[in-house]
Order: structure tokens, then C-alpha cells, then sequence
């Protein structure tokens, strides 16, 4: 009976997740046939192909942009969480349903959304000129500062739930305790209050991080497509350069990355238990 | 007394909040400017919802996201609801294991999964179309289901399915008359979320597609490349008030379970 109730989940796990995932690492040792196939056998190749200057360029921008969203995303949605958390209830309540409604609309309209504000002549265009920072049609878009824009924009909200999940039981006399104890404004945050939200804050990372590597709409449509994330890259080589070994190879590394940026988080998490123990 | 930190930061936060909401205000704005361009306003007008109503490629895009997102929203759904209730009767360690891989799709970059799955089909040589584009999209939409069903099956009182069975009902007469209509509110909360996210999804439908299966977020990316028209606004808006709709039909309190429930494990 309990096997039978587990089945459908259990065999949609293990057949489309994790056999394609053991296909996919298996393949990135596998050469490639004269179209671009699996043509089976053991080879680096794939790897060694992935070390060129082009990409490398593009691992190292990828995560240089990651880790800079990352941050910007932690420290906005921090002061955003801290904000809802020491409202009222009810306060909480429409707060909160204010950041789940963008959370929630489409992601490519999200993204679009963009292109409007920054069109030349647009609405951004227009606010700049007014104010005598441009003159005439300034092209915003694509450039690496509207993909960046278009990248906090959309993990922004996904950043925000966890601190503030982490942050919403705190009792707020603490705060107030601190500082009738003589702790100033900053020593009030960081050593109260963001020792309290750092678990939120470990998971909101991960949840920023890893995903932005993998985000191959926003440089296309935003950048231009000129500077590249590793998830263009995995579908150019599957679908433009139609070369699967080496794309298969580029997504373990990118699996590589995540368990590396996990580990990295967990210790870190570990290291926070500990403390407070 | 009040710092002044206290309120930059208050007006930061609001401020970001507001950020969320401009992009989304000028797509509805703009969806209503009679203008073959989106950025010079012409005057109010809603000829792009009827230019809209008349594309037959993205009305054909918008039955194949629809009739996708139905039928592994449905799968996902029961898959959750089955899961939950077999996982109620492991043991902790065998609980443990099997919603690791429950989630497992929450972590590993949605990208690889994309690229996992088309790799399988490759091997199988199994056509791409409809049927492997659910099988993707059940991928991505089973564990948010099933996050709703097996929060909502923990918190039921299980005193109250064995009451039923004491009192005469068989196993399947105390799951329906019993268990079922405790859980309708998480139930329809998890078909809509998984509906709404295999209708958005634009990633796993990248590599799951195939020819005569263009989603409508594939048909639009590809019509971005091209430019931004007001037509594609008008589409914007109008799924921003899909949006506003499976909010309000999930409620507050189920979404606050799926969204702050991640930050706590």
C-alpha cells in the first residue's frame, strides 16, 4: 500500500531526474559524432574544449555578476525584510502580499517590463533628460548594467522571503533592549538582529547564487547577448552549436558549482549552530 | 527616540517596493497606448487587445501552455497528494531519503534539468512534443505541489481517519468522506501554484519542446528577439491579472507556507 502511494513520485524522481542527471554526466565524457551526437567512449575532451580563454571568460563573469546579485539582493532584501518584520500584523500581512504579487507575474513579462523603462526615448530616457544626465536618446539597452538591473530585479523577491521568514518571530523588545543597554543603530543590527536572520540570509544566497548562473533569457533579451551567463552558454552548445557532449559537460560543471556553493553554505550554517549552542 | 538610520532605512524599503511595482504599472500603461511603438504615447487606446484576440500563433502558443500546464499541474497534484500520504506511514529515515528527492529538483539548477531530460529522449529517441513537454514540466512543478499537500497532511489530526475507520468506514470511504474534504483548500492551492508555474516556465520548455509544441512563453521570447510591440504588452497585462486571480483563489496563507517554509528547514 505505502509503495504503491509512493510510486508515481518516487519513479517520476528517479526517471526523470535522477537517471537523466547520471546521462548527463556520463555524457559529458562521451566524444562527439560528426553532428554534434553521443557517439559514446570515454574522453576529457569536452572539459579540456571548456578551458578556452571564450569560456572561461564567461564562467568568470557569470559568477562575478552571481555573486555582485547576490549581494545587492541580500543587503536590499534585508533592509526590506527588517522594514516588514517591525510593522504591525496586519501591516505584515498587506506587505507582504505587495512583494508577492511581482514574485508571482510572469517571468518574461518581468523581464520586458524592462525593455519599456529602458527604451530609448522611454520612460527612464525621458526622466534623464529632463533632469540633464542625457541628452536625447541614450541607448540604455542592451547593455551590461540593464541585464544586472533585470537580474536583481528578478531575484529580488525570492531573496526577500526567506530573511524575512527568518527575521517575522523576532520580538522586537530586543532591538529596543539593546539599545536602552547603550548598543547603537549598527551595533543594534549586527549584533542582534542579523545573527538572528542569518539562516534566512544563508538560504536566500543559494537561492539567488546558483540560479543566476543558470538565468538565459535576461543577458539575451537585456545584454544583447554579447556578455554571456553559463546558461547561455549550455543552450548555445545545445541548441545553436547543436554539440551535446560539451554541453552536457558545461552543465556539470555547473552542477559542480552548486554542490560546491552548498557545501560552502552548509558549513557556514554548521559554523552558525555551533556558535549559538 | 528614532534614529535617522531608521528611517533611511524605512524609506529604502519602501522604495524598493516600489521598484517591484514600476516595471509592472508602465507594461499596463503602455499595453493601452495607441502607438506602433511602446515608448512614444499616442493617446489611450485598446486596439492592441484586439490585434491580440486575432494572432493565431500566439492564441495556437496559449492552447498548448494551457493544455500543458492542466495536465502536470493535475499530475503533480496527485503525485503530491499520493507521496504525502505514503510518506505519513515511513519510517523518519526512510522519510528523510525520499523527500531529499522530492526536492531535489529545487536545487539542482533548472537549466540541467532541462538538459538531463533531453538527454534521456535523445538516448530513447523519443519524439519532442506535448508528452515530453508535461514530463518536464511535472519535473518542475512536483515539488512545489507537493511542499502544499504534505504540509497540509502533517497538520491534519490523524485521530480523525482512524475515528472514521472505528466507526464502520472502510480505507477508502475514510479518505474520501474524510481526509479529502479536509484537503480541498491545499489541494486546489498546489494545482493552481503548479498551473501557474508550468505556465510561466521557459527554461525546462527550452529543451522539452518540440516542433507544433511552442509554448506561449517560447513564442513570446522568440517574438521579443525581434523588438517590444504594444501587442506583447497587452498579453503582459493580461497575465499580470491572471496573476492578481490565482493569488487571491490560493489565499495569503497558503502562499505564506510555500514561501516562508523554505527559509526555516
Amino acid at each position: 500500500m505505502t509503495t504503491l502511494l509512493l510510486a508515481p513520485a518516487g519513479i517520476t524522481v528517479a526517471g526523470l531526474v535522477l537517471v537523466p542527471l547520471l546521462l548527463v554526466v556520463r555524457n559529458s565524457f562521451a566524444s562527439a559524432d560528426a553532428y554534434g551526437g553521443i557517439q559514446g567512449g570515454w574522453t576529457l575532451a569536452n572539459y579540456q574544449d571548456l578551458m578556452d580563454p571564450v569560456y572561461l571568460k564567461v564562467f568568470s563573469y557569470s559568477l562575478g555578476m552571481a555573486a555582485l546579485n547576490t549581494a545587492v539582493c541580500l543587503v536590499l532584501g534585508y533592509v526590506v525584510s527588517y522594514y516588514l518584520s517591525s510593522r504591525s500584523p496586519q501591516r505584515q500581512m498587506l506587505l507582504l502580499l505587495l512583494i508577492i504579487v511581482p514574485f508571482w507575474t510572469d517571468f518574461l513579462v518581468r523581464t520586458f517590463a524592462w525593455i519599456n523603462l529602458l527604451s530609448p526615448g522611454g520612460p527612464v530616457n525621458s526622466l534623464t533628460d529632463a533632469i540633464g544626465f542625457t541628452d536625447g536618446a541614450t541607448q540604455w539597452i542592451p547593455s551590461q548594467g540593464a541585464s544586472f538591473v533585470g537580474l536583481v530585479y528578478a531575484f529580488l523577491p525570492t531573496a526577500i522571503f526567506p530573511i524575512y521568514a527568518s527575521l517575522r518571530s523576532v520580538d522586537h523588545s530586543l532591538g529596543e533592549a539593546a539599545r536602552d543597554l547603550g548598543c547603537g543603530w549598527w551595533r543594534v543590527h549586527t549584533r542582534v538582529l542579523l545573527p538572528i536572520a542569518r539562516p534566512g540570509m544563508l538560504a536566500a544566497a543559494l537561492l539567488t547564487f546558483i540560479p543566476t548562473l543558470g538565468v538565459f533569457v535576461i543577458p539575451v533579451l537585456l545584454g544583447g547577448g554579447r556578455d554571456q551567463l553559463v546558461g547561455n552558454l549550455i543552450v548555445t552548445l545545445y541548441t545553436e552549436f547543436r554539440n551535446q557532449p560539451m554541453g552536457a559537460a558545461a552543465s556539470v560543471v555547473l552542477l559542480l558549482l552548486m554542490v560546491a556553493s552548498m557545501a560552502v553554505f552548509g558549513l557556514a550554517a554548521r559554523r552558525l549552530r555551533r556558535k549559538s549552542a | 527616540m528614532k534614529h535617522t538610520l531608521d528611517t533611511v532605512t524605512a524609506w529604502l524599503a519602501r522604495g524598493v517596493i516600489a521598484f517591484l511595482y514600476i516595471p509592472i504599472v508602465v507594461v499596463v500603461v503602455l499595453s493601452f497606448n495607441d502607438s506602433e511603438v511602446t515608448y512614444k504615447w499616442a493617446g489611450f487606446s485598446t486596439r492592441w487587445y484586439g490585434e491580440l484576440s486575432r494572432n493565431t500563433e500566439l492564441l495556437a502558443a496559449l492552447r498548448v501552455s494551457a493544455e500543458t500546464a492542466l495536465i502536470s499541474a493535475t499530475l503533480a497534484t496527485l503525485c503530491g497528494l499520493l507521496a504525502a500520504m505514503g510518506m505519513a506511514r515511513l519510517r523518519s529515515r526512510g522519510k528523510a531519503v525520499f523527500s531529499g528527492g522530492l526536492f531535489l529538483p529545487l536545487i539542482v539548477p533548472e537549466i540541467v534539468l532541462g538538459v538531463a531530460l533531453l538527454s534521456v529522449f535523445g538516448a530513447m529517441s523519443a519524439d519532442l512534443g506535448t508528452q515530453t513537454l508535461v514530463l518536464g514540466h511535472l519535473v518542475v512543478t512536483l515539488p512545489y505541489a507537493a511542499l502544499i499537500v504534505l504540509g497540509a497532511y502533517n497538520a491534519l489530526d490523524a485521530s480523525l481517519e482512524e475515528a472514521a475507520t472505528d466507526l464502520g468506514c472502510n480505507a477508502w470511504q475514510a479518505f474520501r468522506r474524510v481526509t479529502l474534504p479536509l484537503l480541498r483548500q491545499p489541494l486546489l492551492a498546489a494545482w493552481l501554484l503548479s498551473f501557474t508555474i508550468s505556465f510561466g516556465n521557459i527554461v525546462m520548455s527550452t529543451f522539452t519542446n518540440g516542433v507544433g509544441s511552442t509554448t506561449l512563453p517560447l513564442r513570446v521570447y522568440s517574438m521579443l528577439k525581434g523588438g517590444l510591440t504594444p501587442e506583447i504588452n497587452a498579453l503582459g497585462t493580461i497575465l499580470v491579472l491572471f496573476t492578481l486571480l490565482i493569488i487571491l483563489g490560493v489565499g495569503l496563507r497558503q502562499m505564506r507556507r510555500v514561501l516562508l517554509g523554505a527559509g526555516r528547514s
